[in-house]
């Protein structure tokens, strides 16, 4: 079986996944609650749906990049709690309350996670450390600290109000019917995320360096022969990985109106999320955006159930992601995984 | 970390935690707050009086328990991360079985017995299914067990939350709680009065230790577990059943959980809460079994130790104002520097020979 036949395999499967399960819920939608699924998929049903899967989408390009390189970088969802943290405090302390603020706060995040992702790539690639314990480290240190800190700052472990970044909204076309809300009336963090997958795309398929970053994870020797060092490319994998995934927790906020560090913080599992997702996208970054929209589309329709007032749970239907992901993995979980993962490099020289 | 000896092993673990707490003081000194005073209530908080000791021990025997069910997991290879969902199952399991099988029991001692067996064995049975689980998707569907497990968890303590919200739930009760369990099930108290910690609990749980330590290290059981985790290839050329051997050990695994779920309703709460509300025992599992680098007898000294941090958290939160959420930073910390054991040899090589390059 060639590649590209293999790929082409593994998207009809995805595809044909998320046709069977929007197929159900219709279906169940339909009959059970003669609900008409118009007043489900709406616009803004859509439009939010991206919005939910932008953080996922950012942590997920992260994670598969590291991956590709030979690194396991399991620290996403703690990346992202010091993501979202660091974008609170950063727009906290900018002090006003537009747009403005809450760009400065993202850039204040993904410095900070930046420099906290050299650190942990020190630790994974200089020192060797076992990645499956120091990304689950990573994690508890999140879990821990962020709420720590919240607390020292702001005296609770949620932080006050937030300025959010807004919409984009394009004045005349935001009119056409429905692609009008979901284009021309978003956030700007869902086209800067639209812009990273894109651009992570051309880079890892289209660039030298995009090649290298997969040769350090599938054979880190033809690599050193041909005189780069794997190493180097590893460290910047890692460091973009914890950079993008910090970016994702700062978006999460951005999205949101304030930092929650109570319980798993607000960023709840989105960054294992984002490991399933780039799974789901076979280590691709369309295919990693396409699962994320799914887990967001999945996110979305629990609230959009509940606005309708249909009578399920809302505690059940909360669990509605986590099934999915569950099912798709199980039926979709053989991925390839670049060889040489987990495996730190030593150059015979 | 695999290839360290017994006693690096130690001093690995000694000099984590040393250097956590110091970085955890250092953070407090930070904020603003006294490193000495906030040292200082760590200690009592843990081992202070009577009341804190038993605390100490009655939440040091659940991470026993838990740390114990995650290291078989890790000791094979697998990652089973779901043992807070495989315990939330397991103590809803044990609660509800206690319950239903009361009116056929004598009220007495016997009956209590008979009904504290019966709920023990719901709650490994349970736990063990839902370890299962994962396992069976992980071996003949390779889905990744470390994410399986993670959504499980989620999935857990929702449905288990709606059980007890909705059909389960006591009569007339404004809490979310099952009925209480009858009063002939619980343990006796022994030394510590009303502490919901007994002396026969952490006997039968180093009990527990023992066998599954004989277990690993003494049958063909193990044996093949243990070889599936340091050298798979090698297990599989002498005969055993890789698929198989993935789903009996994340339901062995999954069965402790269930037990030390067990102990926890019929031990400390008599009845089951909110699982939202209960303490992450199966996240600080993981914790516990890292640093007893998964070995079933070392899990017992880091339970200690972490049960004595998370005991102390309850006093600081009372007697200081340093936010207590430091303390499950200084556990992350300390699973970090775990996961780098050339961190420390390459340190301990540059004291003893002073500067010189590797």
């Amino acid at each position: 079986m060639s590649v590209v036949e293999y790929a082409g395999r593994k998207r009809v499967r995805l595809v044909s996944l998320a046709v069977v399960a929007a197929l159900a819920v219709g279906v169940v939608a339909t009959v059970a609650f003669d609900v008409p699924l118009e007043s489900i998929f709406t616009p803004g049903y859509v439009a939010r749906s991206m919005e939910l899967a932008a953080p996922i989408t950012l942590a997920a390009i992260g994670g598969l990049y590291a991956e590709k390189s030979g690194v396991f970088n399991i620290g996403l969802e703690g990346f992202m709690i010091f993501g979202a943290f660091f974008a609170a405090v950063g727009t906290y302390f900018a002090g006003g309350s537009g747009p403005v603020h809450a760009w400065a706060g993202i850039a204040f995040a993904t410095a900070l996670t930046t420099v906290l992702a050299s650190l942990f790539a020190v630790l994974l690639i200089r020192y060797k450390a076992d990645q499956i314990v120091a990304g689950l480290g990573v994690w508890f240190i999140g879990l821990g600290l962020a709420p720590f800190a919240a607390s020292v700052i702001w005296g609770s472990r949620n932080s006050p109000r937030i300025p959010s970044v807004g919409r984009l909204t394009v004045p005349g076309l935001n009119e056409i019917p429905y692609l009008g809300r979901i284009v021309f009336d978003q956030s700007p963090l869902v086209w800067l995320t639209a812009l990273v997958v894109v651009g992570s795309w051309v880079f890892l398929y289209r660039t030298n360096y995009g090649y290298w970053i997969q040769a350090a994870g599938e054979n880190p020797e033809a690599l050193d022969t041909a005189g780069v060092d794997v190493n180097r490319v590893r460290y910047a994998a890692v460091i973009f990985s914890g950079a993008m995934a910090g970016l994702g927790g700062a978006v999460l906020l951005a999205h949101s109106s304030s930092f929650v560090g109570t319980g798993q913080t607000m960023v709840d599992g989105r960054g294992w999320l984002g490991i399933v997702a780039y799974l789901f996208g076979n280590y691709n970054p369309l295919g990693a955006a396409v699962a994320a929209l799914l887990f967001g589309g999945v996110d979305m329709l629990q609230g959009q159930l509940q606005t309708l007032n249909i009578d399920l749970s809302a505690k059940l239907l909360e669990l509605l992601p986590y099934v999915v992901v569950i099912v798709v993995l199980s039926g979709w979980g053989k991925t390839r995984v670049p060889a040489s993962v987990g495996e730190p490099y030593e150059s015979e020289d | 970390m695999f290839d360290a000896t017994v006693l690096e092993r130690l001093g690995i673990a000694l000099v984590s935690i040393l250097t956590a707490i110091l970085l955890g003081l250092l953070m407090v000194a930070a904020a603003g707050y006294n490193p000495i005073v906030f040292l200082n209530n760590l200690i009592v908080g843990a081992i202070g009086s009577e009341r804190m000791l038993a605390r100490t021990l009655r939440i040091s025997t659940f991470f026993i328990v838990t740390g114990v069910a995650v290291a078989i997991a890790f000791r094979a290879g697998v990652f089973n991360i779901g043992v807070q969902g495989q315990f939330v199952v397991g103590g809803l399991a044990c609660a509800m079985s206690i319950l239903w099988a009361a009116p056929y029991l004598p009220s007495g001692g016997l009956g209590g017995v008979g009904l504290m067996l019966i709920g023990t064995v719901a709650a490994a049975v349970s736990g063990g299914l839902y370890g299962a689980l994962p396992g069976v998707l992980k071996a003949y569907a390779d889905a990744n067990e470390i994410i399986t497990t993670i959504m499980l968890n989620f999935i857990a303590i929702g449905v288990v939350s709606w059980l007890i919200t909705n059909p389960f739930r006591e009569a007339g009760s404004t809490n979310v709680q099952t009925e209480p369990l009858p009063a002939s099930v619980g343990l006796p108290p022994v030394v510590f009065g009303e502490s919901g910690f007994s002396v026969v609990g952490l006997v039968l749980t180093l009990a527990l230790v023992a066998v599954v330590a004989i277990v690993m290290a003494r049958t063909r059981f193990g044996y093949d577990m243990m070889t599936s985790g340091y050298q798979a290839s090698a297990a599989v050329y002498s005969g055993v059943d890789a698929k198989r051997n993935v789903v009996a050990t994340m339901t062995f695994s999954g069965a402790v959980a269930g037990l030390a779920s067990a102990l926890f309703v019929i031990m400390y709460q008599g009845r089951f809460l909110e699982p939202a509300s209960i303490h992450t025992y199966g996240y600080d599992a993981i914790a516990v079994s890292l640093l007893a680098a998964n070995n079933p007898l070392g899990v017992v000294p880091a339970a200690l130790l972490f049960g004595g941090l998370n005991s102390a958290t309850s006093y600081i939160q009372i007697y200081s104002d340093v936010p207590v959420q430091l303390i499950d930073g200084i556990v992350g910390i300390v699973i970090l520097f775990v996961a780098v054991p050339e961190l420390f040899r390459m340190a301990a090589h540059r004291a003893e020979f002073g500067g010189e390059d590797e």
